[in-house]
């Protein structure tokens, strides 16, 4: 499998201080990759950095093995798609479900005059079938629930049909019956040859949506491993401060 | 909210026509009350050179052409400028109460203007005025947003908001000291900021329409990264556009267009902040559609507070803008209100 993602040494933060502190990985296509860590660990400002919302200080981001320096924000857009959490009240005005979803494929429109075709319809019905959002393409997202919200965003990011999705915290406006779904939705989008970076902070979720896993720590990687290994390293308590394992069977012995 | 998937080409005939009769009626109205056949046969005169029909004067051919037109189009211009630019101002900074008015461009505009007044100065013989109004408009928007650039990197809305009302409070201090200073022209820098359509002729129109239609067009070109941008910089960033570089093109079109309008009709508030809001809740957020209305409806609107400026106290006149003050005031804080207690 081709290497989708690669930072490389990545330096980063706002301001004068650094959050994310010369760290270095691969993600291939095909592969589901979890992010986890205590608050403030960077997280999430890894995937910001990644997708040029914030500047990076020093080091390398390499997609699909294009370095992003040399690429202008749409070029950009096309290869690496951020699904991040949200409210509809912070928006302006009101959109309909299917112009939301169609607006991930204002990456693909380059030039002043070229609109939106038959095809970009089609490729925003087909994401939204996938995500559970094409019975709500009339309404306006400000009429919502939010995890339609979600369903309706993670649609807009398949939209741009890029090389790699990264997912800022996705099951956080979910309800438990909505898990598995957006689990199998990750799971089906690696499977059809894509890459996935998750930010969670269930450890839990980590292992249902990723067969890797890596912990962050003060913004260095503290763990890189198969969830499996990195959940049962001693590590994970080092990290989190307290015995984590036993925490979690202890938890675990209510359900068997 | 109602769905309006279909309504919404009915929505769209309705605001024409009621921007067609409010300009009619603007012509029509006044201390002589003009029926709109004489309207439509004083255009035939004028600009087509037809024969006067029996029974009409040719000073009602003068004051229709001369005197009520310009005045009504500079009117619709000017509400058309300011709430296509209120639009986009909105948008761009995901504000509702983000405007023209509160980025500081009136403001400059004012203190330009005043500065003229109270100097006498005179580079451009009638359009001094204009002029300066217009430079410092640009001048202070340039301000405002090399200011906020030194200060946030990211140029985000509220460093650009917070920074407009500083410079603009700063500006109306000045304003207001140069007023004090200026002795017997006090009045008439008072009279310039409460904003007038009266006198200012077919030249105003003209370059005002003109820089309106550039303007215009470039709000369309980028009506699509607008509508990315109303979903916070992070997630138009993350769909391919650069929130930075096209606010602050954004900010320096809408500059030029409020500081023309403003140049000529001084400052006319409220307009800007309603008619975006309205349109929104009509036509949904789509900027291709939202901006063109906006214009329509704040210019109908104008148009319908000049004529209520220039009958209500018939023969004396109200200042426009305190019209559209007095009018838009309470009706957005009703339209604003309501939505924040539903939500």
């Amino acid at each position: 499998m081709s290497v989708a993602l690669s930072v490389k040494n990545l330096t980063c933060g706002y301001g004068g201080e650094d959050v994310i502190d010369g760290i270095s990985f691969d993600v291939n296509g095909g592969e589901s990759l979890s992010v986890s860590g205590k608050n403030g660990c960077g997280k999430t400002t890894l995937l910001r950095c990644i997708c040029g919302i914030i500047p990076k200080k020093s080091g390398e981001i390499l997609i699909d093995g294009k370095n992003t320096d040399e690429l202008k924000p749409n070029e950009r857009a096309r290869l690496a798609a951020m699904f991040s959490q949200t409210s509809a009240s912070e928006t302006v005005g009101a959109y309909t479900v299917r112009d939301t979803v169609l607006m991930g494929r204002f990456c693909h429109k380059s030039g002043i005059f070229s609109s939106i075709t038959q095809e970009d319809i089609s490729i925003a019905e087909d994401c939204m079938r996938r995500t559970g959002a094409l019975s709500l393409a009339d309404k306006y997202i400000n009429e919502l629930s939010g995890g339609q919200l979600q369903r309706v965003l993670l649609a807009r990011t398949f939209a741009q049909q890029p090389k790699l999705i990264l997912l800022d915290e996705p099951a956080n406006h979910i309800d438990l019956s909505g898990l598995p779904e957006l689990i199998s939705m990750i799971r089906e989008w690696t499977e059809d040859g894509g890459a996935a970076v998750g930010v969670f902070h269930d450890l839990n979720l980590c292992a249902a949506a990723s067969d890797r896993l890596i912990l962050m720590d003060s913004g260095k990687i503290a763990a890189d491993g198969s969830c499996k290994e990195v959940l049962k390293s001693k590590i994970l308590s080092d990290i989190y401060g307290f015995d984590v394992q036993a925490y979690m069977r202890k938890i675990a012995e209510i359900w068997r | 909210m109602k769905k309006l998937g279909n309504t919404k080409p009915a929505a769209v005939i309705t605001t024409v026509v009621i921007t067609v009769i409010s300009v009619l009626f603007g012509i029509s109205a006044g201390s002589v009350s003009i029926p709109v056949s004489e309207i439509i046969s004083a255009a035939g005169v004028r600009l087509f050179g037809q024969p006067l029909p029996e029974g009409m004067s040719p000073t009602t051919v003068n004051i229709i052409m001369d005197i009520r037109t310009p005045r009504v189009l500079l009117a619709f211009l000017t509400g058309a400028a300011l709430s296509a630019s209120g639009a986009v101002v909105q948008s761009a900074l995901r504000n509702p109460l983000g405007s023209p008015y509160t980025l500081g461009v009136s403001s400059g505009a004012s203190l330009g203007a005043a500065l003229v007044i109270a100097s006498g100065a005179s580079f451009f013989g009638g359009f001094t005025v204009a002029a300066a109004g217009l430079a410092f408009a640009v001048v202070t928007m340039f301000i405002t947003v090399g200011f906020s650039s030194k200060i946030d990197k990211g140029f985000e809305s509220s460093t650009v908001v917070l920074t407009g009302m500083v410079i603009s409070l700063f500006a109306n201090a000045l304003v207001n000291l140069v007023a004090n200073l200026s002795g017997d022209k006090y009045a008439l820098i008072f009279k310039w900021q409460t904003g007038s359509f009266s006198g200012r002729g077919w030249t105003a129109c003209g370059i005002l329409s003109a820089v309106l239609l550039i303007c215009m067009a470039v709000y369309l070109r980028y009506s699509r990264e607008l509508d990315l941008l109303s979903f916070g910089d992070e997630q138009a960033a993350s769909m391919g556009i650069d929130p930075a570089k096209t606010r602050r093109i954004l900010m320096i079109v809408m500059s030029l267009l409020t500081g023309t309008s403003v140049a000529f009709a001084g400052v006319i508030g409220f307009v800007d902040l309603i008619a975006p809001q309205i349109v929104r809740r009509i036509f949904g957020a789509k900027h291709s559609l939202s901006i063109p209305m906006s214009a329509l409806v704040g210019g109908a609107f104008t148009v319908i507070c000049d004529i209520a400026a220039r009958t209500v106290t018939a023969p004396s006149e109200l200042p426009a803008g305190t019209v559209t003050a007095l009018i838009g005031a309470p009706f957005f804080a009703y339209v604003f209100f309501k939505r924040r207690r539903r939500a």
